[in-house]
């Protein structure tokens, strides 16, 4: 099957180079980029050297596809999208401009009008834990966002266990550089990110609308820049009408993802890794869920790791494309990560 | 089969000895098996520091 990737030259494009290129049922046919047009794909990602002879191709000379990933920054998505569409195969954007279904979501967290309101309807969120289904004859996946994936698949059997609280539930966020993408400023040099615990959202972060789209829960997150490349941990503190045992969390995560390939269910009584943790996780597609009860007050903290690039971004858009397309839903992405890293 | 007493994990009773001490498959905490007629686990007794003796 052809593939094309939109977008090609950022940290998301080559995580979706670096698992497409190795995916078993793929031929990666073009990838585009506007700045690295000419140059070859290793230039850009050099872990890629010598996998591939493919050269960046600018967006005007990109050709019909099986499938469609689109790599482009938030913003521009939306004008490359409908276009695609019209060609007929289904498209997978890794940004948010069709992750939420309310077009009065978008002023209020992405600063302006929606300018294709009625594709929206048409999106399906590329979550395959909770719209396996759909998912299956989408035309339009919307790939999640990285915080989003982490808080929603540490949320999710909590929302459905009937255990929580009214009012809303506290997600605390950490994430690595790799998250802010290539582009990311001054806040990307080296000498403001080297040993950085930054709030970088203590409110108003823009995946507050996707975690509280998809899991019906009032949600308060707070983001945080941390000392590492890749990774997210999602840290959830949600109030419970009454006193939890461990037993009935185990009974609602099973619930939840007991038969799900990439989603582990991680709270272990005995040694050093006894919850979620990102660092493990770089380069593969899992979602490492965990959960203590607390038995100081009526609280459930739980927690969601990924990597970003991974879950939280290409593997995740892969996953998303292996269902749709009908494909193993592992195919490409086995990685089972590295120890130590 | 039994199930774990710390998260209700089936616990697979193949192979398994009376007296013997492995880990649960998914909470990795300590498990005694009891007898296998019929499977029974626990959880196994921790050890305790032994201070001068």
């Amino acid at each position: 099957m052809k593939v094309a990737v939109v977008g090609g030259s950022g940290y998301v494009g080559g995580e979706l180079l670096r698992i497409l290129l190795r995916h078993p049922e793929v031929e990666v046919a073009q990838v585009t980029s506007e700045s690295r047009a000419g140059q070859p794909v290793g230039r850009a990602h050099p872990n890629l050297r010598k996998a591939t002879d493919l050269t960046f191709v600018p967006r005007a000379r990109l050709a019909a596809a099986d499938a469609t990933f689109v790599a482009a920054p938030h913003g521009q998505a939306h004008a490359i999208v409908p276009g695609l569409l019209d060609a007929g195969a289904p498209v997978f954007d890794l940004s948010a401009d069709y992750r939420l279904h309310d077009p009065a979501a978008y002023p209020e967290y992405y600063g302006a009008a929606h300018p294709h309101p009625e594709l929206l309807s048409l999106s399906v969120y590329g979550l395959p834990e909770l719209h396996r289904d759909p998912l299956r004859t989408a035309d339009l996946v919307a790939v999640p966002g990285c915080i989003a994936t982490a808080s929603i698949l540490a949320l999710h059997p909590l929302v459905r266990s009937g255990l929580l609280a009214d009012g809303p539930v506290v997600v605390d966020a950490k994430s690595g550089s790799s998250a802010s993408g290539q582009d990311a400023g001054p806040a990307g040099q080296h000498a403001e990110r080297a040993g950085v615990m930054r709030a970088y959202a203590p409110t108003g972060h823009r995946h507050t609308a996707e975690i509280e789209q998809e899991t019906g829960a009032r949600v308060a997150l707070s983001c945080h820049s941390v000392e590492a490349v890749r990774g997210v941990l999602a840290t959830v503190h949600a109030a419970t009408v009454r006193a939890v045992e461990t037993k009935e969390l185990w009974r609602a995560y099973r619930a939840a993802y007991g038969n799900e390939p990439f989603v582990r269910i991680v709270h272990e009584t005995d040694g050093i890794h006894r919850e979620p943790e990102p660092k493990i996780l770089a380069g593969t597609n899992f979602c490492d869920v965990g959960f203590a009860a607390d038995t100081h007050v009526p609280r459930v903290v739980a927690l969601g790791a990924i990597d970003n690039l991974g879950k939280g971004a290409a593997g995740n858009a892969v996953q998303c494309f292996n269902v749709r397309m009908g494909f193993p839903e592992t195919a490409g992405l086995e990685f089972l990560g590295l120890h130590p890293i | 089969m039994s199930g774990c007493p710390e998260c209700e994990a089936t616990v697979e009773s193949a192979t398994k000895i009376p007296g013997e001490v492995f880990p649960c498959p998914d909470c990795g905490t300590e498990l005694e098996v009891l007898g296998t007629q019929p499977f029974a686990v626990a959880l196994a007794p921790k050890e305790a520091e032994d201070w001068g003796e």
